[in-house]
């Protein structure tokens, strides 16, 4: 598997078929010199995809992030023995929302969405 | 005899689609200030834009990716970020000459002027995504468009001399206004050859769950819709060319833009060039705002389906509210949609490799299209058509802004 070309920057969607984001960065563990470098964690959304741009853009959004909404500007991480298909989109054995993946989808469905006519109730069927 | 429906329904809905402010404004001013001869700008745009949406349809039914969702992925996100914040922009500022192409419209009908509108009508518009389905929006804006037939029947009456009209299917140079010329030539390629237009054409081909059986009705909605949506074009610069050329008469106004309508049909030419404006501005308006909440919901892999209700993807409504709403703004303080226009379509031309050379790039991959990559001829055309306008581009918005 190429780590850049099949799993960076895919989108991640839960057991449920929910759309989390894309994998914006990896987490590799180095070891000991006789080991090999190793995966062991995805990481979503947060500074990550922009420290990629610019250590500036990050500390930016990470203070915007922490302002409004869910005030979550850290990235989201998970274990990459999660991982269950690695294919179009990157398939995890999660249910999204218990990952905090979609705390912003869920707060803007929240505080905005619902509250204007018309934009349904995201809670009630979850 | 599904699938014929489909190639009708498609064929209507580009037909009907086609045509908005930009592309009648720049046709309108092509053919007011150089008679026939910037024709062949409509049809190279035309000719592009063709091979263009052919390739957004077949990288959607052959890899399921829309062309963000593939940019994004293949290229990694600092040069998506890049790319997005360049075609947001200008679609932004398209989409401000459609709310205001909407307003003019009814302004045209009313007497009431454009910033009055600016509000009720991109109410309107956000009101009817909120609403409707992707099928709603998109067939229904597209068979109300079909009035913008009236424009050929328009150019008929007025009989054009055809031999004449041909020769300015090929490119040549005037004596004078050469930077206006360039000017307006790059206008209609930027209007023609609208990014926007591909990543709305492929992500409704992901949502109407296009596979590789699709290839053949794609190839038949993008030839068939995009070669009469270009006659449409050009019976404007026709009309402009007769009625306004001769007497010396330039488009600066929207107003000035209905008179081949209003020597066409005296009686009944200026309601039914404001209706068929307002018809087509409205249908852009809703495809632009889809474009750009497709563009962040693919590329940062949120929920996204203009078939779900709101709350299901609430980043992705979330985004078209605030962009529709915001588009109001210029235009209550009363900015000109008509000024908007033209140096919209003009940076849209300008701004064409950002968005056209990695669509290449994914074109000719082997890891999204397999055996269904591009020949030879496609990649040619459209490679020289986008460094044409762009060359075009770069050389006259300075000219055109020096000579105001």
């Amino acid at each position: 598997m190429d780590l850049v070309r099949d799993v960076l920057d895919r989108k991640i969607v839960d057991r449920e078929n929910c759309d989390m984001g894309r994998v914006d960065g990896l987490v590799m563990h180095l070891g000991a010199h006789t080991t090999q470098p190793r995966i062991t964690h995805i990481r979503i959304g947060g500074t990550t995809p922009w420290m990629r741009l610019h250590p500036a853009l990050a500390r930016l959004a990470g203070r915007l992030a922490r302002m409004w909404g869910p005030r979550r500007a850290e990235p989201v991480t998970i274990p990459w023995s999660r991982v269950v298909t690695a294919g179009r989109d990157i398939r995890l054995d999660v249910k999204a929302r218990d990952t905090g993946a979609i705390d912003w989808e869920i707060w803007i469905a929240r505080h905005i969405v619902e509250r204007i006519p018309g934009g349904g109730q995201k809670e009630a069927e979850q | 005899m599904k699938k014929i429906l489909q190639i009708t329904l498609g064929i209507v809905t580009s037909v009907g689609g086609f045509l908005e402010i930009g592309s009648v404004l720049t046709a309108a001013q092509a053919g007011a200030a150089f008679g026939y001869q910037l024709l062949w700008a409509i049809l190279i745009g035309t000719l592009c834009l063709i091979f263009l949406v052919e390739m957004s349809g077949r990288l959607a039914a052959v890899s399921k990716h829309t062309i963000v969702d593939a940019m994004r992925e293949r290229f990694g996100f600092p040069f998506f970020f890049i790319v997005l914040v360049g075609m947001v922009l200008v679609a932004f500022l398209v989409l401000i000459a459609e709310i205001g192409g909407i307003g003019l419209s009814l302004q045209l009908l009313t007497g009431i002027g454009f910033p009055w509108w600016a509000i009720p009508v991109s109410l309107l518009v956000w009101f009817l995504m909120w609403k409707g389905t992707f099928g709603f929006i998109e067939n229904g804006a597209s068979l109300l468009g079909l009035i913008t037939i009236s424009f050929v029947v328009g150019a008929i009456k007025l009989h054009p001399d055809w031999s004449s009209a041909a020769t300015g299917l090929l490119p040549t140079m005037p004596h004078d206004q050469k930077a206006r010329y360039g000017f307006i030539a790059v206008s209609i390629l930027g209007a023609s050859i609208s990014p926007y237009l591909m990543y709305f054409y492929s992500s409704g081909a992901i949502e109407d769950e296009w596979d590789e059986s699709y290839i053949g009705v794609n190839r038949a909605i993008a030839v068939l819709g995009m070669s009469f949506g270009g006659l449409l074009s050009m019976a404007v610069l026709i009309a402009a060319a007769l009625a306004l050329h001769p007497h010396g008469i330039q488009v600066d106004k929207f107003e000035q833009a209905a008179l081949p309508m209003t020597s066409a049909f005296p009686k009944w030419g200026l309601g039914l060039f404001a209706v068929s404006m307002l018809v087509a501005c409205f249908g852009a308006a809703v495809e632009i705002s889809l474009a750009i909440a497709y563009f962040f919901a693919q590329g940062f892999g949120w929920n996204w389906s203009q078939n779900l209700e709101p709350s299901k993807n609430a980043r992705f409504s979330l985004v078209y509210t605030i962009i529709i709403l915001s588009s109001a703004v210029p235009l209550v303080f009363g900015v000109d949609p008509v000024k908007v226009t033209m140096i919209s379509m003009a940076l849209t031309a300008a701004t064409l490799p950002i968005a056209i050379v990695p669509f290449l790039f994914l074109m000719n991959d082997p890891i999204y299209m397999g055996k269904h990559r591009n020949g030879w001829v496609s990649n040619s055309v459209v490679a020289i058509i986008i460094l044409i306008s762009f060359l075009l581009a770069v050389i006259s918005i300075p000219l055109e802004i020096i000579g105001g």
